[in-house]
């Protein structure tokens, strides 16, 4: 009996689960045979070159693309069938958007009852955090105001999980850190952000664990912590020996090399850009 | 509120700008109009027409009516950086493709009728008291082909339909010319069957328009008593499969599109 109900939790613990996806543009394979999972009540990190499938595989998991091979399970269902009751647990921040041309206030009447859960107070609180004047038309907001708004939005719809491509592109200074508070304040164990974003430092210390999305497949999914207990980064004027490090970069005033953890290794924190740069550099499973 | 509602809702809070800007062009054109009629009246000394409602509603029922139904899909379902908002819509894809239906096919003859009857409301005693016009206020059910006209609106509304789930861009136009297109298979396949059958009764040496030579008026009666059965065939699949095949048709169309069809 217990060991039934662990293996529920289990099961309902996995938001996303993509087994041996396959997807083209044409004649151009972007994906093969890529598998991810995706755990309840985390902020993920998607990280990739560009042009390495980010937002194709968002758009995927969100249905509104379809898979040519595998399978994609989104809270037990699948996305491509786009049924209510599963699109009314996700919402979507893209890129770019246009939104209409009406008042913030005369959208939120529009979109919200599409959202059960939608809590209006929460989005009032929001919207203040992030400054946004409710009274003001969307089509003449800058897109950093546009894109805190729909964040509110979002956040305030309390759907299981938040799909956010380049959330910070278009914010100003004040509003990045601002963003970072107000996820980190609105995450919950029942929820899941998936984040995709170029912008790593803006990023740092609010998503984990992270994704890298490499040459068609998924070569890196874990906590950070994962690489930073088996590796050590350290800052060394001295040339280092190559046989032994695990990355090397040339910094200003010497190396950052990267090497195996030893009992008395000390070191800097791995930083996301590292992490990324490493595991690209050295491929699938290079670091794991 | 439940979720079709909201669906119509949305359809007419983002359309607002468009359809009020489009309403203000009919009214513009219809005071236009009378106002040139009444002039024109005026100084011809001929009698004013009272039918320039009745003559100008199945132009914006038919041709304006055609163009708003190409353009519904275009933003939700083509637009590059629109359709995401459409696609993540929690409602399922038959809600979000009859909300549009709904106010193509039923919400616009409605409104496309009230806008020409308060417009008249307006027009009329301004006429009538600049130019002494008698008053003649717009009564859609006035007219007997009335009936007929919102049927053949219902009929090709629904291929417009198709064609706007159908066609990536310029869907207007496209559909005209596929409908072009269609027409003309359609008329050079009705051209041989009736060459076949001329061939069968008439002998195969007998050209085709000689062949009527041959039809006496009570053979004609004849033929199309015997045709009355397929006539009634023919208004089935014209009022009722058609447009239902192309409402189905274009309803799979917005289940299967994804964000691709925007690239």
């Amino acid at each position: 009996m217990i060991q039934t109900t662990h293996a529920e939790i289990e099961v309902s613990d996995t938001v996303v689960r993509m087994q041996d996806i396959g997807f083209s543009y044409g004649s151009k394979a972007l994906f093969s045979h890529l598998d991810l999972e995706i755990q309840r009540g985390n902020i993920y990190g998607l990280l990739g070159k560009n042009g390495a499938g980010k937002t194709t595989l968002l758009k995927i998991l969100s249905g509104q693309l379809f898979p040519q091979e595998g399978s994609t399970t989104v809270l037990g269902d699948n996305p491509t069938r786009r049924r209510p009751s599963l699109l009314q647990e996700i919402f979507y921040l893209p890129e770019e958007f246009p939104l209409p041309k009406m008042k913030a206030s005369e959208y939120l009447k529009m979109r919200s009852p599409f959202y059960p859960r939608f809590d209006h107070t929460q989005f009032a609180a929001f919207c203040k955090d992030f400054d946004v004047d409710l009274n003001q038309r969307l089509d003449q907001m800058s897109l950093g105001q546009k894109k805190k708004v729909l964040l509110s939005f979002g956040l305030a719809s309390n759907t299981a999980l938040l799909i956010l491509d380049e959330p910070t592109n278009g914010l100003d200074i004040p509003s990045k850190r601002q963003f970072r508070q107000t996820v980190a304040s609105a995450m919950t164990e029942n929820r899941t952000f998936i984040i995709s974003t170029h912008q790593v430092r803006d990023m740092e210390n609010l998503i984990d664990p992270i994704i890298i999305l490499h040459d068609g497949s998924v070569i890196f999914n874990d906590a950070v912590a994962s690489v930073s207990d088996k590796y050590v980064l350290n800052l060394t004027t001295k040339e280092p020996d190559m046989a032994t490090a695990m990355y090397v970069e040339k910094v200003l005033g010497g190396w950052m090399v990267l090497s195996e953890r030893s009992e008395e290794s000390e070191g800097q924190p791995l930083d996301l850009e590292t992490l990324f740069n490493v595991v690209i550099e050295k491929g699938k499973g290079g670091v794991r | 509120m439940n979720r079709f509602q909201a669906l119509l809702k949305r359809e007419l809070k983002t359309s607002q700008k468009d359809m009020t800007t489009y309403a203000l062009v009919i009214v513009l054109i219809l005071f236009g109009f009378e106002t040139l009629q009444s002039l024109i009246a005026r100084y011809t000394h001929e009698m004013f027409p009272l039918e320039v409602y009745s003559e100008m509603f199945p132009n914006f029922l038919l041709i304006g009516g055609f163009i708003v139904t190409s353009l519904m899909f275009a933003e939700d379902m083509f637009g590059k950086n629109t359709q995401h908002d459409w696609l993540m819509l929690p409602a399922t894809n038959l809600e979000k493709f009859a909300s549009k239906a709904v106010l193509v096919t039923i919400a616009y003859p409605i409104a496309l009728a009230l806008l020409f009857f308060l417009t008249s409301l307006v027009t009329e005693p301004i006429q009538l008291l600049f130019f002494g016009n008698p008053m003649a206020l717009f009564n859609p059910f006035k007219d007997k082909d009335i009936w007929m006209l919102l049927a053949q609106y219902w009929v090709w509304n629904s291929v417009f339909l198709l064609g706007a789930t159908y066609f990536h861009k310029v869907h207007f136009i496209k559909t005209v010319l596929a409908i072009g297109v269609i027409g003309l298979a359609l008329s050079g396949l009705a051209l041989l069957f009736a060459r076949i059958l001329f061939a069968i009764r008439f002998g195969s040496q007998v050209q085709m328009f000689d062949a009527f030579s041959y039809l006496d008026a009570r053979y004609v009666e004849q033929t199309l008593t015997s045709l009355k059965i397929y006539l009634v065939i023919g208004r089935i699949l014209y009022y009722a499969v058609l447009p239902v095949f192309c409402m189905i048709t274009a309803y799979f169309r917005v289940e299967e599109v994804q964000a691709t069809d925007a690239v």
